[in-house]
């Protein structure tokens, strides 16, 4: 029973507001996952939940328990830092001890819980050694175990595998799932990383400014995003958004009304390339960026924007061949003059 | 005839090594002339100088012991230096843990006012000190030899070292220490403090050093020889006439400098980048 | 399963702790700091304090009272007293001929020793070796190798033909004397500074000055020494208060003399303090002594806000 709610919360450095009033509510057993641009907030969000930075406004509840003034070790919660914040002059084993041993947990039970720990992230054979002597990977995991060890109620990441190299995070991400899955605890896990937020995430909260844009479940954030920026914001590369002048009249030649919208927003990996003069949009290939499965194509719309495409296999342009580009229509976003998401497209009366 | 470049370089790194040679010999003379002048006997030392002595005398170091109580005078010294060291040693990293990690009110003013401690004098506040001392009931104890140094200019010196090194240590480190609850003090001694042996090591050595040497603070509160410290005791050896005693005078500096040079020669790494540790800070 | 990680009443109704967590840290905070802050005030704001009163008091040493006198100790100082500006002037005379001199050679052994070649960790522990060494040892050993003929300095110069003089006995020579025992005894401590200084300097910018023709001068003209400036400018200062508060070397060396030609401040504070218990003359000289050191600290703090600039 380890749900937590945040109510209005509110943090700032002097007089500098960072937390502008943050209400979200996490159920027990939910995998978590803040996303937003740097500086953002949301290792300071992150840090007030875990006790580490005081909280200026608002209320925390962990459980139904309000922790606004309880001390961090005493909230029920570990935390994994970036920097895996080993301590550099004790072993492997008593890193990962050492915070029962603060808490005064008897040698054998002790012992038991780090080889307990230690065997299910395969650090059995690392137990002897100093952090210095670890790689990376096998840092993060003892950091990992360590927060393990004392069976916290909210586990707590802040970009725990940025300082892995790619193949390496794919494996941890996997084994974070993994892990989440066997423990079944609740985790809130910050991360820059989309492909980590949408493949670990039950829900994601996308954050701006200190303030919370949208909260939903990946697919949710990805097909029906609340505004432009979580729009823009989620999905790789990002989504084209056009004037809705441009596509207004290709539109209403189709019978469908755009309505109050000002722009429209179309992912890229949704637009198809279609013969010159035909489809929604019309334009020259500028520039073609071949990545392998797929190729990157920039297209200069008649309108003056750029729209990119992603294109796979067949029919391949040329650099400055003229295109039509066509898009479905539940593939369309719309949004209002203040960014906000207008749906769904309709059909003119 | 020309010199190649490789013959170019070897001629003025000699002529390096040379001119660095003759700028040492004051350096080193010293400390030569005064461990073979404490063999020497009282005639000896004006008769035709040799840094080889002709007799080896030995009784130098017995009568010293007599003229006054050189090894009581010795042990003062060390436990004072040890005391006065480890003193410092606990109370400038407390402090300067929480000026370099705590927020509290009245930080930044404490720091102006600790600044200013660094740079005045002993000399300016010995004659209150004085009285103040004296009015403790503590003169011709050895009290104010240790409290001095720990609360003054050197003490403050060492906080400000001992916060900059904190400065240094990853926050994370901490905070991990906090999640695994440790208190304030906890995450001090069991986290900040092993991690920053160098900086220890640095405070004790010049601690200590300064302790050792330190000479204004005995003279002005010890009268008892019993109670001296060594430069005291070395600033001692006069005949009836006030005339310095000088076999002994020098065989007692010998004795006193020896040992430090000798712990000095085999950490030579160490001790220099303390003083330059403390140096830069001050 | 245990839940070690919440305390123990947590199964209890929560109670609102007494203190917030930032007021709690300022509590320790200040529980860190109380020693040190215990000390700086009895043992040193104090006694400032206390110096200050005392200087304008005369002190009766019959009945130990003192009688509130206004200015009239530094005004003793300054225009009655003949020995205080006689005093002032040895000072400054010992400063200045101490701090160049220091300063100079630190800074030359610095760039002979900043570079690894074999022998350097020799003359490096050579020439910081009196560092480590007392004062009083160094003063010691000095005045026994500068005695007049027997000296053993005097005999080496007899030996290629010069005459030396009995330097600690003729005030111009004991100035001489003091001070450049003086610069042997502390110029390792700046000799090491510089060299830290020195190998701080990125070893690109030298390499590019050396590909566009520069000499070493050159290089070391427009290269090196504006880049030590900042060190430069803190050996300066610390050297200078150094200069001003050396009491033990002038001690043991001189005792001030021959005919005051040595007597430095610091030295007539301690002599009109504890042999003459002049408690409110001595208390006026160590203040002017404060104000000198206060006015070196600051005009090194605002320069160095300026190189920050
Ligand atoms: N201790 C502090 N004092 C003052 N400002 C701070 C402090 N910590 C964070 N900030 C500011 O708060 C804002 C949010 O910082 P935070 O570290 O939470 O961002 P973030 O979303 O985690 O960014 P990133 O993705 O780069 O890690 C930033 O503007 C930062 O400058
Ligand atoms: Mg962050």
């Amino acid at each position: 029973m380890t749900s937590l709610t945040l109510r209005n919360l509110k943090k700032s450095f002097g007089s500098t507001e960072v937390i502008k009033g943050v209400d979200l509510q996490v159920h027990d057993g939910e995998f978590v996952v803040f996303v937003g641009p740097s500086g953002c907030g949301k290792s300071t969000l992150l840090r007030m939940i875990a006790g580490l930075e005081d909280i200026t406004a608002g209320e925390l509840y962990i459980g139904d328990r309000l922790v606004n003034e309880v001390q961090a070790a005493q909230r029920g919660v570990a935390m994994v830092f970036q920097s895996y914040a080993l301590y550099p002059h004790l072993a492997v084993k008593d890193n990962m001890a050492f915070g029962l041993k603060v808490r005064k947990v008897p040698a054998e039970e002790r012992e038991r819980r780090v080889q307990d720990a230690a065997a299910s992230l395969k650090l059995e054979a690392l137990l002897g050694r100093y952090p210095r002597e670890l790689s990376g990977g096998q840092r993060q995991r003892v950091a990992i175990g360590r927060a393990i060890v004392g069976n916290p109620q909210v586990f707590l990441f802040d970009e725990p595998l940025s300082n892995l190299d790619a193949e390496l995070r794919v494996h941890m991400r996997s084994e974070i799932a993994a892990l989440h899955k066997r423990l079944g605890n609740t985790m809130i896990y910050v991360t820059h990383d989309q492909i980590e937020a949408m493949t670990l995430a039950d829900r994601i909260v996308v954050l701006r400014e200190g303030r919370i844009e949208q909260v939903g479940s990946p697919r949710e954030l990805y097909e029906r995003p609340a505004n432009l920026f979580v729009a823009q914001f989620i999905g790789s590369p990002r989504m084209n958004v056009l004037p809705a002048a441009s596509v207004e009249k290709s539109l209403s030649a189709r019978g469908l009304d755009i309505g109050s919208a000002e722009g429209v927003g179309m992912r890229p990996e949704h637009i198809s390339v279609v013969e010159a003069g035909s489809g929604l949009l019309r334009g020259a290939v500028t520039l073609r960026e071949y990545t392998g499965a797929t190729t990157l194509l920039h297209v200069a719309l008649e309108g003056g924007e750029t729209a990119l495409v992603v294109h796979n296999g067949q029919n391949m342009p040329e650099a400055g061949e003229d295109v039509g580009l066509e898009i479905a229509r539940e593939h369309m976003h719309l949004f209002d003059s203040q960014g906000q998401a207008i749906r769904p497209l309709a059909r003119a009366g | 005839m020309t010199l190649t470049t490789r013959q170019a370089r070897l001629v003025s790194r000699t002529c390096l090594i040379i001119a660095l040679s003759v700028v040492a010999v004051p350096f080193v003379f010293p400390f030569l002339w005064m461990v073979s002048s404490g063999f020497k006997s009282a005639t000896e030392i004006f008769g035709q100088p040799s840094l080889i002595p002709r007799v080896w005398r030995w009784q130098n170091y017995l009568e010293l012991l007599e003229y006054q109580p050189f090894a009581r005078q010795y042990f003062n010294s060390l436990y004072i230096a040890v005391a006065v060291t480890v003193l410092t040693l606990a109370i400038s990293s407390l402090a300067g843990y929480a000026l370099a990690r705590m927020r509290f009110a009245g930080a930044g003013l404490l720091m102006l006012f600790l600044l200013s401690a660094l740079m005045v004098p002993e000399e300016v506040t010995i004659i209150p000190n004085f009285f103040l001392i004296r009015s403790m009931g503590l003169m011709d104890t050895h009290a104010p030899l240790i409290l001095l140094p720990v609360f003054g200019s050197h003490g403050v010196m060492a906080t400000f070292l001992m916060r900059q090194y904190f400065l240094a240590i990853p926050k994370e480190l901490e905070e991990a220490g906090r999640m695994d609850g440790l208190s304030r003090f906890g995450i001090w001694w069991r986290i900040a403090l092993p991690m920053s042996r160098p900086a220890l090591a640095a405070v004790s050595i010049i601690t200590f050093l300064f302790s050792w040497n330190l000479f204004l603070e005995p003279l002005v509160f010890i009268s008892s020889l019993e109670k001296f410290t060594l430069p005291l005791a070395l600033s001692n050896f006069t005949d009836s006439y006030g005339l310095p005693l000088w076999h002994l005078q020098l065989a007692a500096t010998s004795l006193a400098v020896v040992p430090i040079l000798i712990v000095y020669l085999i950490a030579q790494r160490q001790i220099i980048e303390s003083f330059a540790l403390s140096g830069v800070k001050g | 399963m245990a839940d070690t990680l919440t305390d123990k009443t947590s199964a209890r109704p929560w109670r609102a702790p007494r203190l917030s967590l930032r007021r709690r840290e300022a509590i320790e905070a200040w529980l860190f700091v109380s020693p040190t802050v215990a000390g700086f005030l009895v043992f040193f704001l104090g006694p400032l304090l206390a110096v200050m009163y005392f200087s304008l008091t005369e002190w009766n040493l019959l009945t130990q009272e003192a009688t509130f006198v206004g200015v009239k100790n530094y005004v003793d100082a300054l225009s009655v007293n003949p020995d205080f500006w006689h005093v002032l002037r040895n000072s400054f005379v010992f400063a200045i001929g101490l701090v160049p001199l220091n300063m100079t050679l630190a800074l030359t052994l610095a760039l002979a020793l900043s570079r690894p070649f074999r022998g350097v960790v020799f003359f490096r522990t050579v020439f910081f070796a009196p560092v480590v060494t007392s004062a009083v040892a160094w003063a010691i050993v000095w005045r026994f190798l500068l005695q007049g003929e027997a000296g053993a300095v005097n005999q080496l110069l007899a030996s290629v033909g010069i005459d030396g003089p009995n330097w600690l006995r003729e005030p111009d020579w004991a100035m001489v004397a003091v001070i450049v025992t003086r610069v042997i005894k502390m110029v390792g401590l700046n000799m090491i500074l510089y060299i830290a200084a020195l190998q701080a300097i990125p070893r690109d910018y030298e390499a590019a000055a050396r590909l566009e023709g520069a000499s070493n001068w050159q290089i070391f003209r427009m290269v090196i020494w504006p880049l030590l400036a900042p060190t430069t400018l803190v050996i300066f200062v610390i050297t200078m208060i150094g200069s001003f508060k050396v009491f033990d070397h002038i001690y043991l060396m001189t005792g001030g003399g021959p005919e005051n030609g040595t007597l430095v401040l610091a030295f007539y504070i301690y002599e009109q303090g504890f042999k003459f218990f002049n408690v409110g003359y001595a208390s006026a000289l160590a203040m002017i002594m404060f104000v000198i050191v206060l006015v070196l600290t600051v005009i090194q703090m605002t320069l160095r806000r300026k190189d920050m600039r």
